[in-house]
């Protein structure tokens, strides 16, 4: 009874408080405090050991617990002045410009099919994105099988349908270890961002579609002129988280060759694992680090200056 | 007449892409799990079946009973469970605090959040790998539930974006006029209401935790504490692979994403790309 009465005026009350609530003077406090344990947490998983890796990559450690002598540049002048290393380099652009041609294409074709209306849609657009959510190491093994050289299904078909002579040993050699590294990723990676895409497509009004077809514009062109500007803002954020998460691959390059045929397949994170903990070079590897951080960290200023959406700047 | 004719034919390339893109994402998995239950000598024979010939367990026998597997399983868990809570606890009150007080400083502390979520993991490899080795951590799973909740944490607080925004401020008005602390608001009010948003960040923090393999195969260094993607990677590893054993291993420790996800993944999904669009 007592409770009736207080919610009543309350919603009334409430209706002429909307739109300047009240903040009151305990939210700023509540708000950091909320916010304190993550940033801590952040703090001290991310920040702490990036500055520890600097200070590590002017010292002579190999492995865990030895060394520690001041060096200067020498790691430095030693991971610049490597063959390995910029070979590594040059693999880790390649494989993410591929990643992202073939990604961006499959992506843009899966979200264009489970854009239409069909049975099963909803489902579909949920369980397409399987092979993002299993573990990297069984993505591994399934292909591992299915382009094996005895008993792959893969093989199995090129055979029987003619295609090549005989088996083919996908990882045997540099070049067709690296195109399967990068077929198998882009298989990985593209559902996510086709649903991504999806819901881009989807948050554009269906009345400009409309109004194109009204006036007559070909499918192509409402692509062209309404999908792709609408798109702008999503694929802006995905063309740089892409890139970082896209370059930061390892295990599965790592799992599938362990970098090899004779380093075909090392990028520079396998180049940094294997420098850190096969060839106990922890100094060296965290100088190669600091370098990849480097590069990354001028890539995203300069992708944001050139590539950011107008609308978005306004906005900010 | 014709339009009909048109509309079968547009519909029959409608479901002719859907189950070719179904085939390319799906299939794989169909046959991992068929492997799986045929007999050895099925697997390797030269012409592969589509359909099991035969029938049999005894590759998840071998793994369940005489192989490492289980103990990987229970790390994984151990692990996945731990990442879990931590990652709900400090991303949800993080994300209330961000999305919900405005307080000053806080669109700063979100974009250092956006920046830690592309934050490429590779250049911590070696750094964590010193930190947690002299606080003791090596060989320890804490270890590892210490880096996932970092990698999982930034984008569990993205992805509740969303959630946050669509629970009305005038809710949290109408409690707090009728006396309700802030804290008991958030508590009682809006967490209950963004909880799509909270299981799938729980599932994101699973994944995260189950398909980590980088740092788990340097930090941990007895087999006896070892996770499934490195169990499995050693498996992979041996001179002769024991292609039965690994298929039954790929599919056990596929089962537990599947069944999360069959529960709550439209959430996931839509958690994922609700913040994508704004």
């Amino acid at each position: 009874m007592t409770n009736a009465t207080p919610t009543t005026t309350g919603r009334a009350r409430t209706g002429l408080l909307a739109g300047r609530f009240r903040r009151p003077a305990g939210d700023t406090l509540l708000g950091y405090l909320l916010v304190a344990p993550l940033i801590l947490w952040l703090a001290g998983t991310i920040l702490y050991p990036l500055l520890s890796a600097i200070r590590l990559s002017f010292l002579d450690v190999g492995i865990i617990g030895t060394g520690g002598q001041f060096v200067g540049l020498e790691n430095y002048s030693k991971v610049l002045g490597s063959d390995n290393f910029w070979e590594a380099f040059g693999r880790s652009l390649v494989w993410v410009v591929a990643n992202a041609v073939l990604q961006t294409l499959a992506a843009f074709i899966t979200a264009l099919i489970l854009k239409q209306r069909f049975r099963g849609q909803g489902l579909a657009r949920v369980w397409v994105i399987l092979s993002w959510i299993v573990p990297t190491v069984v993505v591994v093994i399934i292909w591992r099988w299915l382009l094996g050289t005895s008993g792959g299904i893969v093989n199995y078909l090129l055979v029987t349908l003619g295609i090549t002579p005989q088996p083919v040993g996908f990882f045997g050699t540099g070049p067709t270890a690296r195109t399967s590294v990068i077929f198998i990723n882009s298989w990985r990676w593209f559902p996510l961002m086709a649903v991504i895409l999806l819901a881009g497509m989807q948050s554009i009004p269906e009345e400009l579609y409309e109004a194109a077809s009204v006036d007559g514009a070909s499918a192509w062109q409402r692509f062209w002129h309404i999908t792709m500007p609408g798109l702008q803002a999503v694929l802006f954020v995905m063309g740089l988280v892409g890139m970082l998460w896209s370059i930061n691959v390892f295990d599965i390059i790592w799992l599938l060759t362990r970098g090899g045929p004779s380093a075909a397949t090392t990028t520079l994170p396998v180049f940094i694992y294997d420098t850190a903990f096969f060839k106990y070079r922890l100094s060296r590897s965290a100088a190669a680090s600091v370098v990849l951080g480097l590069v990354l960290l001028a890539f995203a200023v300069l992708y944001t200056r050139v590539m950011a959406p107008r609308a978005e700047e306004e906005q900010g | 007449m014709t339009t009909d004719l048109a509309g079968l034919r547009r519909s029959l390339g409608v479901y002719l892409s859907v189950a070719v893109l179904l085939i390319v994402v799906i299939a794989p998995f169909y046959w991992i799990f068929t492997g799986s239950i045929k007999a050895p000598q099925e697997i390797i024979a030269q012409v592969p079946t589509l359909i099991p010939q035969s029938l049999t367990l005894e590759h998840y026998d071998h793994l369940l009973a005489s192989s490492a597997f289980p103990r990987y399983l229970l790390n994984s868990t151990i692990i996945a469970a731990l990442t879990m809570v931590i990652t709900v606890v400090l991303a949800s009150l993080a994300a209330y605090g961000i999305y919900r007080l405005r307080f000053p400083g806080s669109q700063f502390l979100f974009k250092i959040i956006l920046v830690t979520y592309a934050f490429p993991s590779i250049l911590l490899l070696v750094p964590l790998y010193g930190m947690l080795s002299q606080v003791g951590l090596i060989d320890s799973l804490w270890a590892l539930v210490i880096v996932n909740v970092t990698f999982a944490a930034p984008f569990a607080v993205w992805m509740l974006q969303a959630f946050f925004r669509a629970v009305p401020y005038e809710l949290e008005e109408a409690a707090a006029l009728d006396g309700a602390g802030r804290l008991r608001v958030m508590l009682r009010i809006t967490l209950p209401l963004t909880a799509p948003g909270i299981a799938s960040i729980a599932i994101y923090a699973f994944i995260t935790s189950w398909t980590e393999y980088m740092l788990a195969s340097v930090l941990i260094i007895s087999d006896a504490n070892r996770t499934l993607p490195v169990g499995l990677a050693g498996i992979i590893g041996q001179y002769q692979v024991d292609w039965g054993l690994l298929l039954a291993g790929a599919t056990l420790t596929t089962l537990p994403v599947l069944i999360l996800f069959g529960l709550v993944g439209r959430n996931f999904v839509d958690g994922l790309t609700a913040g994508a669009i704004k």
